[in-house]
């Protein structure tokens, strides 16, 4: 893969060996690219070639269980989905509940092998899927930087996301996730709108509405694309550079595209009934009116009309925002969702989401992980936005627009990272493209050999592009000597390395780990793989019955019903916030009125993460916090965060903590008949204490299973009939009595004794003998 | 047959067992012989069968009591009689007797418990309050009648099914209402039938001679609504020491005194509880009752009789049982049962119910029995209409509402057995060929998509055929 990295930098050479060989730049092009899609595959295989060939973490098993289920029952099956294990008792469609792109992709690249009589799983092609896809990926990159600057560019481009940990984060083998297929249909989706914009052609517009309805059926992100796109044309609008290119563009790529994506069932209405949508038909009335003003102009250019025009185009502005936020007012459409709202403001769902802010991949990024995750690239791509705006044309203001939207998105929530991925690869290659420009191009001497034709050629494509009228002129650079020109390709080349072996670093140590199976190292080196959860779900699906239902965090509802088979209440689709409250008001109650609420949602049995044994920090516990917040919202009277806090406001399970903390049931089920995890027996060792409420009798639970590191623990909740008798506890009695319970406690060293003794009666009438008391 | 066959296989297997044989009677033979049979029912398949029936016969008439004394035997024996009359077995074992248990090899040797004696201070053998609270949850009845000298067991096993009994030598007093026999402590009262819990199931139906009473009264948990009050006392009576000034409070005053007592457990065991054994004794069955005070109500004979034999017949398990036999629900016009409803189905669910009359399960009748179609919360609630045979049929439209529901009969009457039966189905939105293909308000729609193709077809015909004299050119 570094060989591929390092392979378009012999770009721009001197003409003299290659002569007019286009056939010689697309067999450098394909090379690369090949080279790159080859790369990129490779170093996504890091968690299959550690573990083995599995689903990841938590969404991929939902989408392996829904692509399981649109093989098995076909497409229409697929589409009438009624799931009634998951959030029990109301059911998910899963149909129209999900973006069904992936599953289709998957569903057809499995039916075409299997018309081939090629047998493979469908597991396999579900792990494989995103690797596979991130060639494709990298081809769509090329496209769309060769697009905007030159063909050497985009190799640069393609090489990088081929590689780039932003990216790869989400599309390591076994991550079957929508994002791994939909990054594609992005970049793809882009390209085709800068050809169309370019040519004005409605060939290619229609192409861009096919490519994104793929990406609608394939991720909810499709929403910045219907909002980039009009900021494009909005942007050129004010820019003065109205043209017919952009007006046929877009009014075809935006009847098209709408009409399209209304037909996947879960967007249905949403594109003319929510405000995030509204950006694109307000640009798209405004087209129109502009349009229609420019017609008018060009029946009479002479006269005032240039006023008129920009008059009648601030005027249809403002009438169309005004239509728009009186249809927002009068309900006709949707006003931001709350997601929305903290893209905007970052303390909007700590306040009024937790749900959204509970979420780990929804924090702002720090500074860190986007040096983490783009490494050298951070730095050179403002060069390439810097290029692109000097050289200003249309499509590179849509560049500029995208990074500058990304780079907003980016910092204020990680999961973000991933639009902001591939804007950075495009622009840091088009700086690299004209860094080695710069440096090579009136270099007479010929280059290492290694270098030379790939270079060559590159060289070559760029002259081909040569019509173009923003094509970057070269600075005049005759003042470079040669000892400057050699040592800023060394290390330039020095920084590619490094940054290609940062790269596979970062894959392979952060971004491969499948999360349901664990590895721990030991001192000497050795790993020890703890597949707690996986024997948990295995459990429940061997000795549990058919129907049972599982209580959980939703956190791990996906998993329980992909591996375990059975009924969960909530899981990763959040789209109930107040049946995930109740969970959580459940979680973080007494067991008392836990049991109230688990009888009135009919829970068989209760797992919990319990990380303490092993250290394992990603546990209920520490998740808990949220669960206590997200109930509070729904259970205002019930349940205060204040109670679950020491005074001193802090976060604690050892004995400093609060009364309300060590009795929910939460602690209790994660701490009940505790004594592993080191000295002192019982010690937490995520959060290094020791537990402040410890051997505790559980009243309407029982354990059923704990896993080999305790894990994870499942309780079989107890029915109502098992608490068969009204007993009298004995602090309600009235009436005090002598002993609590005239069990017979075994006498002496033999039970048998016990077993065969005499009882004793009051006044027996018959004892003339004496009395016999007891034995003992 | 069964016996002979019994004692050779005994014979033959183990000689230990004979041991067993001789101690706990008739229902051992049973019991064990099955075990043996089972290793033997390859040999012998008829005659295990043969034994099997009559243990299954057998299984809900055996009886243990446990006196204090012997005598009880006789002073009782009215009472016994009937339970003997009516094919009960009855074991008599003294309450201390070393050799008392249950169970053995983990199967309860008896169904019913009477315990009639109320000097226990310590149960003999392996029975305890813990063994007989076991008895009761694996759905054992049992049937225990105390005195004023009752013991610390008596209020162990009264708190561990929900009710207390008043301290020792306590009893019920009551100077308004007392017997004419009573020796002048007046705690040998005189209940009216009014004071009698109204549920026929329980106590009969016609009970309208006075009672005799005398014994220790009992209180009752208000929060606890498993726990019944059969009989209790007058406003005038309360429960104290008959012998002591009263100096505290009585723990039961008035009303609230409850002579007799009984729990339906969750698993349908039958306890009743009785503060007097007196009330179950040959002398209260057949005294003539004549009121000192008040009314002075007289009868030739206490109705003692009655509603002890009544409540005998409840907590065995005679009467007062309900079963379901079938449950079907489909979709209105179909055969078919089936698990997944779309909205807005009409469904017709059918239970048939039975309930257990002189030994034979026949048709169960009632007019209120009431479904429930439950997602978390009720969604539909409606009587089911009675059909014939013990059939209830109702038939309603599943809401608009998709979700996994459940068929919910719960039908929990004083004196009944609990009736609890839950299907759970699912009910699905439409599917996508389900929905309206044309609906009248989008006709307007239709019109302008029909116009529209038609302009395009017209249009391109204009397009073509026309002639334009000089090309234009596009403009920009």
């Amino acid at each position: 893969m570094q060989a591929s990295a390092v392979a378009p930098p012999g770009n721009g050479h001197n003409k003299g060996i290659f002569h007019n060989t286009a056939g010689f730049s697309t067999l450098i092009t394909v090379t690369v690219l090949s080279l790159a899609w080859l790369a990129g595959f490779a170093s996504r295989l890091f968690a299959v070639i550690r573990f083995e060939s599995i689903i990841h973490e938590f969404d991929p098993w939902f989408n392996y269980r829904s692509t399981a289920y649109m093989v098995q029952h076909g497409f229409y099956n697929f589409l009438n989905w009624f799931d009634e294990r998951a959030w029990y008792p109301l059911g998910r469609i899963v149909g129209g509940t999900v973006y069904p792109g992936l599953m289709i992709t998957s569903g057809t690249i499995h039916w075409i092998l299997h018309t081939l009589n090629i047998p493979i799983h469908i597991r396999d092609i579900c792990v494989f899927l995103a690797p596979v896809f991130s060639g494709l990926t990298a081809i769509a990159t090329y496209l769309l930087t060769s697009e905007l600057w030159s063909r050497g560019a985009g190799l640069f481009a393609a090489c990088f996301i081929a590689i780039i940990p932003g990216y790869s984060s989400r599309s390591v083998a076994g991550s079957y996730d929508n994002e791994g297929i939909a990054i594609f249909a992005l970049q793809f989706t882009y390209y085709l709108w800068l050809k169309s914009v370019k040519s004005g052609s409605v060939f290619w517009s229609i192409c861009t509405a096919l490519s994104y309805f793929y990406m609608v059926s394939a991720w909810g992100g499709y929403v910045f694309i219907i909002n980039l796109i009009p900021l494009h044309v909005f942007v050129l609008l004010i820019m003065g550079r109205f043209s017919q290119r952009v007006f046929v563009s877009y009014t075809v790529f935006y009847i098209v595209g709408l009409l399209l994506s209304m037909q996947i069932p879960f967007v249905g209405f949403q594109p003319i009934r929510t405000s995030e949508h509204m950006a694109a038909s307000g640009v798209f009335a405004l087209l129109m009116a502009i349009g229609a003003l420019k017609y008018l102009h060009s029946l009479n250019p002479k006269g005032q009309w240039k006023q008129l025009l920009i008059v009648g185009g601030l005027l249809a502005a403002g009438v169309v925002f005004l239509a728009v936020v009186l249809l927002t007012y009068m309900g006709v459409i949707a006003p931001w969702s709350g997601r929305f709202y903290s893209l905007w403001d970052t303390a909007y769902a700590k306040i009024h989401i937790p749900i959204i802010a509970s979420v780990s991949e929804h924090q702002p990024t720090t500074w860190s992980s986007f040096f983490f995750d783009l490494h050298v690239l951070v730095c050179t791509f403002p060069v390439g936005l810097w290029y692109c705006i000097k050289n200003i044309n249309d499509e590179r203001v849509f560049v500029a627009l995208y990074a500058l939207s990304a780079v907003y998105f980016a910092g204020v929530m990680v999961r973000l990272m991933l639009t902001l991925t591939p804007v950075v690869c495009v622009l840091s290659g088009i700086a690299f493209s004209i860094l080695l420009d710069l440096v090579l191009r009136e270099d007479e001497l010929p280059a290492p050999p290694v270098e030379t034709d790939e270079s060559k050629n590159l060289y070559d494509k760029a002259g081909k592009l040569k019509k173009r009228t923003h094509e970057p002129v070269a600075p005049s650079d005759a003042g470079l000597g040669m000892n400057v020109r050699s040592g800023t390709l060394i290390a330039f080349m020095i920084l590619l390395m490094l940054f290609s072996v940062h790269c596979t670093w970062a894959t392979s140590n952060a971004y491969s780990s499948p999360s349901i199976v664990l590895a721990s190292y030991g001192n000497d080196g050795s790993r020890r793989i703890l597949d707690d959860f996986r024997e948990a779900y295995g459990w429940l699906s061997q000795n549990t019955a058919d129907d049972a239902r599982i209580m959980s965090w939703w956190d791990y509802g996906y998993q329980i019903a992909g591996m375990g088979n059975r009924t969960t209440l909530v899981d990763n689709n959040t789209w109930n916030n107040s049946h995930i409250a109740l969970v959580g008001k459940a979680m973080a109650s007494n067991e008392s009125a836990a049991y109230e609420i688990m009888s009135m949602l009919d829970v068989d049995y209760v797992l919990v993460i319990f990380g303490g044994a092993i250290g394992y920090s990603g546990d209920d516990i520490n998740k808990f916090i949220w669960m206590v917040r997200i109930a509070e919202g729904e259970h205002p009277k019930d349940i205060h965060e204040a109670d679950y806090f020491t005074e001193r406001g802090e976060y604690r399970v050892d004995s400093e903590a609060s009364k309300t903390m060590l009795n929910c049931l939460m602690y209790k089920l994660s701490y009940y008949r505790y004594d592993s995890g080191g000295s002192p027996p019982g010690y937490d060792r995520t959060r290094g204490a020791l537990p402040g409420n410890r051997g505790f009798k559980l009243t309407y639970l029982e354990e059923a299973y704990t896993t080999e590191h305790w894990l994870v623990r499942i309780y079989r909740v107890k029915k109502p009939d098992e608490f068969n008798r009204p007993r009298l506890p004995l602090a309600k009695r009235s009436i005090s009595t002598t002993n609590i319970m005239s069990k017979k406690l075994p006498v002496g060293n033999e039970q048998v004794t016990s077993k065969r003794r005499k009882g004793l009666l009051k006044n027996k009438p018959t004892v003339v003998k004496g009395k016999k008391v007891r034995l003992e | 047959m069964e016996t002979s066959s019994t004692f050779d296989i005994s014979m033959i297997f183990d000689l230990t067992s004979l041991s067993c044989h001789a101690q706990t009677g008739s229902l051992i033979h049973v019991i064990v012989c099955k075990g043996y049979f089972l290793k033997m029912k390859m040999k012998l398949p008829l005659l295990f069968t043969v034994v099997l029936y009559l243990s299954a016969a057998f299984a809900d008439q055996e009886t243990l009591v446990l006196v204090d004394n012997l005598n009880v035997r006789e002073t009782h024996s009215q009472f016994f009689k009937s339970l003997q009359d009516r094919g009960y077995s009855l074991t008599y074992k003294l309450a201390d007797d070393a050799n008392l248990v249950l169970a053995k090899y983990g199967q309860y040797l008896y169904k019913n418990l009477i315990i009639f004696a109320p000097s226990v201070i310590e149960f003999g053998g392996q029975i305890d309050s813990e063994a007989i609270t076991k008895f009761i949850d694996d759905g054992g009845n049992l049937l225990m009648a105390g005195n004023s000298v009752a013991g610390d067991v008596y209020r162990e096993i009264a708190s561990e099914c929900g009710f207390e009994m008043d301290e020792e030598s306590a009893a019920v007093i009551d100077h308004f209402n007392y017997d004419a026999s009573d020796d002048g402590e007046h705690t040998r009262i005189v209940v009216s039938p009014k004071n009698m819990i109204n549920s026929p199931t329980i106590v009969g139906s016609q009970n309208l001679q006075p009672l005799l009473f005398e014994g220790t009264g009992l209180i009752l948990d208000k929060d606890n609504n498993l726990v019944l009050p059969i009989l209790t006392a007058d406003s005038t009576a309360y429960s104290y020491n008959p012998k002591s000034q009263v100096k505290e409070y009585p723990h039961a005053v008035g009303r609230k005194t409850v002579l007799i007592a009984a729990l339906q457990a969750r698993n349908n065991a039958r306890i009743v509880f009785s503060g007097s054994l007196f009330f179950f004794s040959d002398e209260a069955f057949n005294s003539p009752i004549s009121k000192v005070h008040g009314d002075k109500v007289k009868a030739n004979k206490s109705g003692n009789k009655e509603l002890a034999i009544h409540l005998s017949q409840w907590a065995f398990g005679e009467r007062g049982r309900l079963r379901v036999r079938n449950v079907h629900h489909h979709r209105k016009g179909e055969k078919e049962s089936s698990n997944t409803y779309t909205i807005t189905d009409t469904v017709v669910y059918r239970i048939e119910i039975e309930e257990l009359k002189n030994g034979k399960w026949q048709p169960f009748d009632a007019n209120d029995v009431q479904l429930e179609f439950v997602r978390i919360d009720p969604f539909v609630r409606i009587t089911l209409k009675k059909q014939p045979n013990g059939a209830y049929e109702a038939v309603f439209k599943v809401p608009d509402v998709w979700g996994v529901y459940q068929f919910k009969v719960d039908y929990d009457r004083v004196g009944y057995t609990r009736l609890y039966h839950s299907t759970q189905v699912s009910v699905r939105p439409l599917q996508h060929t389900q929905y309206e293909r044309f609906i009248p308000s989008a006709y307007p729609y239709y019109v302008s998509a029909f116009s529209m193709m038609l302009g395009v077809f017209l249009f391109s015909f204009v397009f073509l055929y026309y002639k334009e004299d000089p090309p234009k050119t596009k403009s920009e």
